[in-house]
């Protein structure tokens, strides 16, 4: 934000509530339940960076609380003086289109696909604009701390991570898309908890669909804060906790998002577009219990051609969801390996991963806009 | 003088002449697309062998920019 202030020009202010992630929920349930909270950290970010235009950038799917941010910005118009200008924006609702470059480059005119960037988006944005892409939460937590002050903020959180923070439930919990607000040091247990899961669980996805899996043992007593996440080997990400229950293959569930997240690539980037489908392919006979290990041997030197040469960082994201399945499932992948007929590979779907044969106009050019 | 070589993988599609004319700072993946070793070129050889790859790419995917002059004192070559 400072960058943006510093910068040469008047800078573009968006709002990402353009949820991507299938199984999140925090940017939707904000938006629908507390709009005028989002407005309002988007209003003191705009008068921080001295701009009277934000733009709000949401997603075309169903479910979208694109009405209620409607009604909330025609409440303000009548109301607050102080406003800035409010723009509304509907962008196609694809996994990468969430991308804070894609959302710049959409809302500037574009097509809602990242870009490859020289200059940092603070900098200089698609426009030629420095340019600040904000999540929804984000600039809610902005109004939180705005009310109750830094000691009142503080208070929420743990000293490495003051205030609270949002996750959204997925999986085999009681409410799955339920979203709650951890402060402190409460941990994944605790969320659990007060969801109704009484023991851990085999393991939680954290983070997203690309996050990392963490055995169910450690996520319970892990308190979700970016430092005690991280001693885990996990981010918080989006605040997605999805939970694979005993009896349940992690590595057939890693499978159909690794070959959703493959169908979600921008198409932009030739490794990406090439090295994807390979991993999920490769991927999928692991889960089945067709790969040996020469076959985990390649899949992990693709893994590494892969990484770090897209655009954004999609194709990274996958690898390392690979990554942690193999660190976490090792003895499951030792049993897949030997080509024994997993146990569990007949367990219904667990985590909510979109099916890409339903994409429909997938090919079609005029996605993007 | 140096120079930040970068390549934008979104015009990249493989065609791999960067390599022929910077081989040792551009290795090329199993594909053919490029991915650049030597982020800084900073020998006068080097930089004129990475300007006349960017050159050579007929998608103009290769990326060559003057580094910014850093303040005294700064060391140019981390």
């Amino acid at each position: 934000m400072e960058t943006a202030r510093l910068a040469v020009g008047i800078p573009l202010v968006v709002i990402n509530a353009g949820e991507s992630e299938p199984a999140s929920r925090k940017d939707r349930f904000l938006c629908a339940t507390r709009p005028h909270l989002v407005l309002d950290g988007a209003a003191l970010l705009a008068t921080a960076l001295g701009v009277d235009e934000v733009v709000v950038h949401l997603h075309r799917a169903p479910g979208s609380p694109v009405g209620r941010l409607e009604a909330a910005v025609a409440e303000r118009l009548r109301h607050c003086a102080d406003d800035p200008g409010w723009r509304l924006s509907a962008g196609p609702d694809r996994y990468v289109s969430g991308e804070s470059s894609a959302v710049a480059g959409f809302v500037d005119g574009g097509e809602a696909r990242p870009r490859f960037t020289t200059l940092p988006l603070a900098v200089a944005g698609p426009s030629g604009r420095p340019t600040v892409v904000s999540n929804a939460e984000t600039v809610a937590h902005l109004a939180v701390l705005a009310r109750t002050g830094p000691d009142g903020w503080a208070a929420r959180g743990v000293p490495s991570s003051p205030g609270p923070r949002l996750v959204t439930l997925a999986g085999a919990v009681t409410h799955p898309g339920r979203v709650l607000e951890l402060s402190g040091a409460a941990t994944v247990g605790d969320a659990l908890l007060a969801d109704g899961v009484v023991a851990p669980p085999a393991a939680v996805l954290i983070g997203g669909f690309a996050g990392t899996w963490v055995s169910g043992e450690v996520a319970w007593q892990t308190p979700f804060t970016r430092d005690a996440l991280h001693c885990v080997g996990a981010q918080p990400g989006c605040g997605l906790l999805g939970v694979l229950p005993h009896g349940a293959c992690a590595l057939t569930e890693t499978a159909r998002i690794v070959s959703y997240l493959a169908g979600e690539s921008a198409g932009q980037c030739g490794t990406c577009v090439a090295g994807l489908p390979r991993l999920a392919h490769a991927w999928a006979g692991l889960a089945r219990g067709d790969l040996r290990r020469r076959g985990v041997r390649r899949m992990s030197a693709l893994g590494d051609t892969v990484e770090g040469s897209g655009a954004c960082g999609h194709p990274d994201a996958v690898v390392r969801l690979i990554r942690s399945t193999l660190d976490t499932f090792e003895d499951d992948v030792v049993r897949h390996l030997a080509g024994r007929p997993c146990r569990h590979a007949d367990h219904p779907p667990v985590l909510p991963v979109p099916d890409p044969a339903c994409r429909d106009g997938r090919d079609d050019p005029g996605m993007w806009r | 003088m140096s120079v930040e070589v970068r390549i934008d993988p979104t015009l990249c599609r493989g065609h791999a002449i960067c390599a022929l004319f910077f081989s040792e700072g551009i290795e090329l993946d199993q594909w053919g697309f490029g991915k650049v070793t030597v982020a800084v070129a900073d020998t006068p050889r080097d930089v004129r062998r990475a300007r006349r790859a960017a050159s050579a790419c007929p998608n103009g995917a290769l990326v060559v920019r003057d580094r910014a002059r850093r303040p005294a004192g700064d060391d140019a070559r981390p």
